[in-house]
């Protein structure tokens, strides 16, 4: 038995039929042109693996779920995305632009949906990748906006609070005196009615 | 009017002063009641930009245009989904009763963010593109809906009472639920009919 180029043929050949049994030791001639014949074969066989159906089938299984994977996770930033920004809207900040920016994202991510509809998974996983990445942004930018927003919002009530205290506090302090003198002008006025009733609250 | 009734007076108008003054803080501290109704707006306009001039016989190939809007009256942003669906006279319409959905596959989507108060409103084009008929009975086949094609395969049968193989484009709205971490239908639809007999 010979063996060319590491292969041992006659191994070979049995392996790829069982049945075929080899007698008598092939002429150097003809296992070359079998050997031909063999790579041409498995190329052949290699090639039409990849183009087969179950093969394309099993890739556009793979990029589908790579792309309604990617769209998940895009929906899941954009939604904390859109939660944060919530929360820095109740927490008094201007949040206009971080809306008109998610409104890129949900732009992006509503072509990623068409797409994926339509069966087109790379553009899918591109648009939510992309929307991902917006997301992602606004969300970081609405949390900053957010604390912000509180800090502001702090000394805003400090403020606020300071200035009420002493507007109170004015406003007893002239009601008071407004008092005493409304009352010390209520008296001279009574007195100065009645001289003969001789009364003195205060 | 003696002391007593100039003292309580006096008393009242303090008070009011002082309540005047303690309001902003007071207004920061309790939480008043937000008396206005939440809800959202969604309506359909012809091609240009009035309730009129609906696109309704419906040729193949014929593009057609008209303009969905949302307002947001919830009381904050608000992130809305827009389901755009096509139904035969005997498929589903989404059920207010019950605040069900249509059970119909949506074609296509606008996925959108509207500040408290404010609106959203974009263009929505669509052709029918392979419409098959035979006898009493009409197939649409595909249809392009801002310039995405879609399969469709959608029946529909003559009918008789108005002389037509009638189709409605109708639009679903759905809002995003904090509490519940996704969207849920908001009750709101709104449709056109379109007759692709010509």
């Amino acid at each position: 038995m010979q063996i060319v180029g590491g292969i041992n043929l006659s191994r070979d050949l049995k392996g790829l039929n069982p049945n075929l049994v080899l007698k008598e030791p092939l002429t150097p001639r003809l296992e070359a042109v079998v050997m031909s014949n063999l790579k041409f074969v498995i190329i052949f066989l290699a090639l039409s693996a990849f183009i087969s159906p179950p093969f394309v089938l099993r890739t556009h299984a793979s990029s589908q779920v790579v792309a309604a994977s990617a769209i998940e996770k895009a929906e899941g930033v954009v939604a904390s995305a859109y939660e944060a920004v919530l929360e820095a809207e109740e927490a008094g900040a201007n949040v206009s632009a971080l809306v008109a920016r998610l409104n890129e994202a949900g732009d992006l991510l509503t072509q990623a949906h068409v797409s994926y509809r339509r069966g087109d998974f790379v553009s899918t996983a591109r648009f939510a990748d992309l929307c991902g990445e917006i997301g992602e942004e606004v969300r970081i930018k609405a949390l900053e906006l957010r604390d912000l927003a509180i800090e502001e919002a702090g000394q805003r009530f400090r403020w606020t609070m300071i200035e009420s205290i002493v507007g109170v506090v004015a406003i007893l302090c002239l009601s008071f005196l407004g008092w005493r003198a409304f009352k010390r002008r209520y008296f001279r006025r009574v007195l100065g009615m009645r001289p003969e009733v001789g009364s003195d609250e205060s | 009017m003696n002391l007593e009734d100039y003292r309580t007076i006096f008393a009242v108008v303090t008070s009011g002063l002082i309540l005047m003054a303690a309001f902003p803080t007071l207004s920061m501290v309790v939480p008043f009641p937000r008396s206005a109704e939440r809800f959202s707006e969604l309506w359909v306009l012809g091609p240009n930009h009035m309730a009129e001039d609906y696109p309704f016989n419906i040729r193949v190939g014929e593009q057609h245009s008209v303009f969905v809007g949302v307002g947001n009256h919830m009381g904050s942003s608000s992130y809305y989904v827009l389901y755009v669906k096509l139904r035969n006279q005997t498929q589903p319409l989404p059920d207010l009763s019950n605040s069900l959905p249509s059970s119909l596959a949506p074609l296509f989507e606008f996925r959108f963010f509207i500040l408290d108060g404010g609106s959203w409103k974009a263009p929505l084009t669509f052709t029918f593109l392979d419409v098959s008929g035979f006898e009493n009975s009409c197939f649409v086949s595909r249809m392009m809906i801002n310039n995405v094609v879609f399969s469709v395969d959608s029946p529909s049968t003559w009918d008789s009472e108005n002389n037509g193989f009638y189709y409605e484009l109708f639009f679903e709205l759905w809002l995003y639920d904090t509490s519940l971490q996704g969207f849920r239908y908001h009750n709101r639809f709104v449709g056109i009919w379109l007759n692709s007999t010509s």
